[in-house]
């Protein structure tokens, strides 16, 4: 059984400090990995991520994140990557990566996403060059969002993103704003490559649970709404690694 | 800048968003007569506490009334099999 603790939006400041390091305390013996889905910082300042990477340093588990808006705002985003990585966090943009938890291969592909709404009223890529900007980065980070699945060697695929790819896991949110929280096209990108599991944040109002419509299970784990350090979803990755050797066989 | 009360909320939570002290997008804002009702989820008291002075520094007539909530960030209870 491979577990998998993940959580988003802990929008982190200078005065973060202590927030989530207690609840950090028996996570190695609890889970496997740890899915950051992006909104790590309040405005995306290296300072802020500073306070959140020396709490996650020394956790002895793979820690994996994507960004989120917030993390973007100052425009130091590279930064802010680096200051993770330093204490042991793989960032995700667009690309893939496999750890390996007792002898199950576990892929994650990660990117932030973005918004434009959902089948029947999503934005369309015409009109004034804001528009097309705004449809045409969801655009880009879905197709991204497909290769970096699609190029997974693993027995579990994981998708980790920051906006959401459903409107399920929106439910609670005004529906006025649900274009700025979310996309299709990622649920699309995901039920095309297929996955076990999609991990969102973004959406502190809305609910964690719902599917993509090939039926792949979505968790919204924006910090506010779970209300704890981070949830844990069970994965039964040696039904896959025996499925996988099956078809081999077959 | 507006200053007409069907406006004002709006403003101050626009501010309270742009402000680097507060960058929080949840609060909600409502004001009646010179009382500034403050409410939605925070991270900390700490921020709590500064939500409410820089509310003051912005409307310093009005009695500033903060409702948020800070949300608790323990270790959960259980695990769910999603699969």
């Amino acid at each position: 059984m491979i577990r998998i603790a993940a959580v988003g939006d802990l929008h982190y400041g200078e005065g973060s400090q202590g927030i989530l390091r207690p609840g950090l305390e028996h996570l190695p013996d609890r889970a496997d990995l740890l899915l950051l889905a992006g909104d790590l910082t309040r405005w995306g300042k290296p300072e802020e991520v500073q306070v959140l990477a020396d709490e996650l340093r020394g956790v002895p588990i793979p820690m994996i994140a994507v960004l989120g808006n917030h993390d973007y705002h100052c425009g130091h985003e590279v930064q802010v990557r680096h200051v993770l990585e330093g204490a042991g966090v793989r960032v995700l943009e667009g690309e893939g990566t496999t750890v390996e938890i007792d002898g199950v291969r576990v892929g994650i592909a990660g990117t932030k996403g973005f918004g434009g709404g959902f089948r029947g009223a999503h934005g369309s890529d015409f009109g004034e060059p804001e528009m097309k900007a705004f449809v045409g980065h969801t655009k880009m980070l879905s197709d991204h969002l497909a290769q970096a699945l699609t190029g997974l060697d693993a027995d579990l695929r994981i998708a980790l993103l920051h906006y959401s790819p459903i409107e399920g896991t929106l439910e609670g949110e005004r529906l006025e704003i649900y274009p700025f929280l979310g996309s299709y096209l990622m649920a699309e990108a995901v039920d095309n490559a297929g996955a076990d599991l999609v991990v969102h944040g973004h959406a502190h109002h809305g609910s964690e649970k719902g599917r993509t419509p090939a039926g792949i299970p979505v968790r919204n784990v924006a910090q506010p709404l779970i209300r704890h350090a981070y949830n844990i979803y069970t994965l039964d990755g040696h039904r896959e690694v025996l499925a996988a050797a099956a078809r081999g066989i077959s | 800048m507006s200053e007409l009360p069907d406006y004002l909320p709006e403003r101050i939570r626009e501010q309270l968003f742009h402000d680097p002290r507060v960058a929080e997008q949840d609060l909600k804002v409502d004001v009646k007569e010179h009382r500034v009702l403050l409410g939605g989820n925070v991270s900390s008291v700490q921020l709590r506490h500064t939500i409410t002075e820089v509310a003051q520094e912005l409307l310093p007539g009005y009695e500033i009334v903060n409702e948020t909530t800070v949300v608790p960030a323990s270790e959960p209870e259980d695990e769910e099999p999603v699969c």
